[in-house]
C-alpha cells in the first residue's frame, strides 16, 4: 500500500496517541464518498460562517446548501492528490474520530455544539501537528472560497460582478 | 481564412501531428515564440493544456475564473502548502490572467546573472532592443489614469514617509479601468498572448491544439523524435485513452516554471549539471490588510498602478529585498486570504470595501540562504514544488510586514492587519510594530503568497551550471529550447512577463537563424 495512503490517517493515529487513545480502525479510504462529506460540511459550514449566514433559518439553508454544491463542483480542479487527501479527510471526520485536537468524550462531529466546533477549528488551526494546521487550513480555504464565491452572499460586503455584456 | 484550432478534448482516435516546431504552452515565451516563428516561415504547433477561452467566454466572477483559467483551480500550494500559488492555465498562459505590470529586468539582477552564471546580458547580447520591441509589440506605457484607491494609498503612504514610489506600466490598449484582469480582460484591452501574438500566428498558419497535456519527450541519443500526449477532461485532468503524438524538427518547451521542468523530469532527460527542477523563485510575498475611513474599493481600477523600490536593493547585503504592491481586492481571493474564522472573518469581510491590501515581494534567489524550492512528481506524474522557507526569508517577511504597516499607518489607516494567523488588526505603528516583531514565523501561520514562478531549468554559460545555454537550447538535446520564465537563474525584483518576452523575442532570433 501506498505511503501516502496513511498520511491523513497519520493524523487519528498522532491524536489517538498524543490523547491516550489506542490504535483502532484508521485505515479510511480516499474514496469519494457524497453522504461524508455531506456530513462534515453540514457540520462545520455553519460554524465557519458564523457571523456571515443571515439570521433567517430559510435564508442560511439556501445559502449553505448553495456552497456545498459549488464545494463538490470545485474538487474535481484540484489536483488528483489533492482530492484524495479531502476525500480521505472528510471520510475520516464523518467516522467516530471527532474528538481530534479536543479533550473529552469521544462523540461524532454532527453531535458537537457549535461552541464545540468552534473550538475544534481553533485547536486545528493552533495545533502542534502540521498535518491538522493542514487540514484546518485546506478547509478553510475550500469552504471560505465556495461561500464568497456565490453572487447570492455578497450583500453584506458589498460587492457586484460587473455585467460588460 | 478558418482558423486551424483544434480542442483535443474533443478528439475521438489517437491522432499523430506534425511540424516543423511544436511549442509547448501558449503564455509569455510560447506566445513570443508563435508569433515569431510562423512569422519567419516555419509551420507551427501551438500546445496549450488549457482551454482556448476568449472574451466572449469570460465570467466576472472568481468562481469561473480560478477554476477555468488557473492552475489547479488557482489552489496551487507548495508541499507543505505554506505558499499559495497563482499561475494561469489557458491559451495564453498567466498572459491572460495578470494584473499587466510590466518591468524590464533590473541591472542589478543582470550584473547578479553575469558574475555567478557568466550571461553576458549587459554587454554585447543587451535585452535593451528587445525590452522595446516587446514593449512596442504589446503597447507597454506608464499607466496615464489616476490609481484607484487602493494604489493611492501605496503612493500617499511612500510620500509621507519619503520612500520611493513610481508608476507602473501596463501593457494595455483602450483599457476602461475595470479592475477584473485576472478574470480575462472582458474587453480585449489588455496586450495579453491571447489578443497579439497567438491570433497573429494562427492567422499566418500556425495551428492551436487546446486541452492537450504534453506528458512526455520521446528522445534518443541527442534528439528528441516525439512527443507524446493526452487530452484533458472537463477538470483539466489528462485523460487515458486517446493518445497523440507529435513530431518536429525542433520542440520548444514554455510551459512555465513549475510545468516545464515537470515534463522534462517525466521524460527523464539527461541532467547532468543536477540542476532540472532545482531553484525554483516565487517571489514570495507576504500581506498586510489595512481598514480605512473611506471607500477603497479595491477590486474597480487598474490592479497594479503604483509599486515601491524603496527596499527592493538594500545596501546591508545580508538582508533580502522585497518591492511594494498591491493586489486587486476581490471576495474568494479575500475571503481565503483573511485570517481568522467565524464572527472574526465575517466582520473583516463587511469591511471589504474599506480594505487596502499592500503586498511585499521577496527577492529569492541572490544570496546562498536563498536557493529556491525544487519541483517533483507525484504519484499521478503532476508537479508538486516542494519550496523550503529558510530563516533569511522570514526575515525578510518580517521586515516586510513591518515595512507595510508603517506605510499603511502613514498613509492614514484606521487599522493594521497583518496577514498571520496569530495577528490582530493594530490601532498605532507602535502598537503594530511591537506585534509583529512578537509573531512566530513559520509555515502555515504566516501566509505567503506567490504570483510569479521562475527558474527549475536555469541557464548559463557554462554547461555544469545550467540546464540551457544563454539562449535557452537545452545543453544535452540539440533539437529543445526552453522559452519560458524556467530559463532564469534568480528571481528579477521585478513582474516578471517583461523579461521573458525579451528573453524569448531575443532567442527566438538565434534559433530562427540556425533552423534556416
Amino acid at each position: 500500500m501506498q505511503r501516502r495512503q496513511f498520511i491523513l490517517s497519520g493524523i487519528a493515529v498522532a491524536a489517538a496517541s498524543s490523547l491516550g487513545i489506542g490504535v483502532w480502525g484508521w485505515q479510511h479510504s480516499f474514496t469519494p464518498n457524497h453522504a461524508n462529506r455531506d456530513l462534515v460540511l453540514s457540520a462545520l459550514l455553519p460554524a465557519l460562517l458564523l457571523g456571515a449566514l443571515p439570521t433567517a433559518a430559510t435564508l442560511a439553508e439556501a445559502e449553505l446548501i448553495r456552497t456545498k454544491t459549488a464545494i463538490a463542483d470545485f474538487i474535481p480542479f484540484l489536483p488528483l492528490r489533492q482530492q484524495q487527501e479531502l476525500h480521505q479527510l472528510f471520510n475520516l471526520l464523518a467516522q467516530r474520530l471527532t474528538q481530534l485536537g479536543l479533550t473529552g468524550h469521544l462523540s461524532r462531529l454532527t453531535s458537537l455544539s457549535l461552541p464545540q466546533r468552534l473550538s475544534l477549528l481553533a485547536a486545528w488551526r493552533d495545533s502542534y501537528l502540521q498535518l491538522l494546521q493542514q487540514a484546518y487550513h485546506g478547509l478553510r480555504e475550500l469552504l471560505y472560497g465556495a461561500y464568497y464565491g456565490q453572487p447570492e452572499h455578497w450583500v453584506a460586503l458589498p460587492y457586484q460582478a460587473p455585467r460588460f455584456r | 481564412m478558418t482558423v486551424k484550432h483544434i480542442d483535443a478534448s474533443t478528439l475521438t482516435h489517437d491522432q499523430h501531428y506534425s511540424a516543423d516546431v511544436v511549442i509547448i504552452g501558449s503564455g509569455a515565451g510560447g506566445g513570443i515564440a508563435a508569433e515569431q516563428l510562423t512569422a519567419a516561415g516555419f509551420q507551427v504547433l501551438l500546445v496549450e493544456e488549457g482551454a482556448w477561452y476568449q472574451r466572449e467566454d469570460f465570467v466576472m466572477e472568481e468562481r469561473w475564473a480560478y477554476p477555468q483559467l488557473y492552475q489547479e483551480g488557482a489552489a496551487r500550494k507548495t508541499r507543505d502548502q505554506a505558499i499559495s500559488i497563482l499561475q494561469g492555465r489557458t491559451v495564453g498562459g498567466s498572459t491572460t490572467v495578470n494584473w499587466t505590470s510590466s518591468f524590464r529586468t533590473p541591472a542589478a539582477t543582470l550584473d547578479y546573472w553575469q558574475q555567478q552564471f557568466g550571461l553576458a546580458f549587459q554587454a554585447e547580447q543587451s535585452l535593451i532592443p528587445f525590452f522595446a520591441l516587446a514593449e512596442q509589440r504589446l503597447n507597454m506605457q506608464p499607466w496615464s489614469l489616476a490609481p484607484n484607491a487602493n494604489n493611492q494609498q501605496l503612493q500617499r503612504g511612500c510620500t509621507s514617509l519619503g520612500w520611493h514610489s513610481g508608476v507602473i506600466s501596463r501593457n494595455v490598449n483602450g483599457c476602461a479601468n475595470l479592475g477584473y484582469c485576472g478574470f480575462g480582460c472582458p474587453i480585449n484591452a489588455k496586450q495579453s498572448m491571447l489578443v497579439s501574438t497567438i491570433p497573429a500566428a494562427l492567422a499566418q498558419g500556425a495551428t492551436l491544439l487546446s486541452r492537450l497535456s504534453v506528458r512526455q519527450l520521446n528522445w534518443q541519443g541527442n534528439k528528441i523524435h516525439s512527443l507524446s500526449a493526452l487530452p484533458v477532461n472537463a477538470y483539466f485532468q489528462p485523460q487515458k485513452g486517446i493518445n497523440v503524438t507529435i513530431s518536429a524538427k525542433h520542440y520548444i518547451v514554455a510551459a512555465g516554471a513549475i510545468g516545464s521542468p515537470a515534463l522534462l523530469l517525466r521524460s527523464k532527460v539527461p541532467d547532468p549539471s543536477k540542476r532540472l527542477g532545482k531553484h525554483t523563485y516565487l517571489h514570495p510575498s507576504v500581506i498586510s490588510g489595512a481598514i480605512f475611513d473611506e471607500r477603497i474599493a479595491g477590486h474597480q481600477g487598474a490592479p497594479q498602478s503604483i509599486y515601491s523600490d524603496q527596499f527592493v536593493w538594500p545596501q546591508d547585503k545580508e538582508h533580502i529585498g522585497y518591492k511594494l504592491e498591491v493586489p486587486p481586492v476581490h471576495p474568494v481571493l479575500m475571503a481565503t486570504k483573511l485570517t481568522g474564522f467565524a464572527e472574526q472573518h465575517a466582520l473583516l469581510m463587511q469591511q471589504f470595501d474599506h480594505l487596502q491590501v499592500t503586498i511585499a515581494l521577496l527577492r529569492d534567489g541572490f544570496h546562498p540562504d536563498s536557493q529556491g524550492g525544487h519541483v517533483q512528481l507525484d504519484q499521478f506524474e503532476q508537479p508538486l514544488l516542494d519550496y523550503p522557507i529558510s530563516d533569511y526569508l522570514w526575515q525578510g517577511m518580517r521586515k516586510a510586514l513591518l515595512s507595510m504597516a508603517e506605510l499603511q499607518f502613514a498613509a492614514g489607516a484606521k487599522q493594521v492587519l497583518p496577514i498571520h494567523h496569530d495577528a490582530q488588526a493594530y490601532r498605532s505603528w507602535s502598537e503594530a510594530r511591537q506585534a509583529i516583531h512578537n509573531l512566530a514565523l513559520k509555515p502555515l501561520k504566516q501566509t505567503v503568497v506567490s504570483a510569479h514562478v521562475m527558474g527549475g531549468c536555469n541557464m548559463s554559460a557554462k554547461e555544469q551550471d545550467g540546464v540551457v545555454d544563454s539562449f535557452g537550447r537545452h545543453f544535452q538535446l540539440e533539437n529543445l529550447s526552453i522559452f519560458d520564465g524556467s530559463i532564469l537563474p534568480s528571481s528579477l525584483g521585478v513582474n516578471p512577463q517583461l523579461t521573458i518576452y525579451a528573453l524569448v523575442w531575443r532567442n527566438c532570433q538565434q534559433l530562427i537563424q540556425q533552423l534556416t
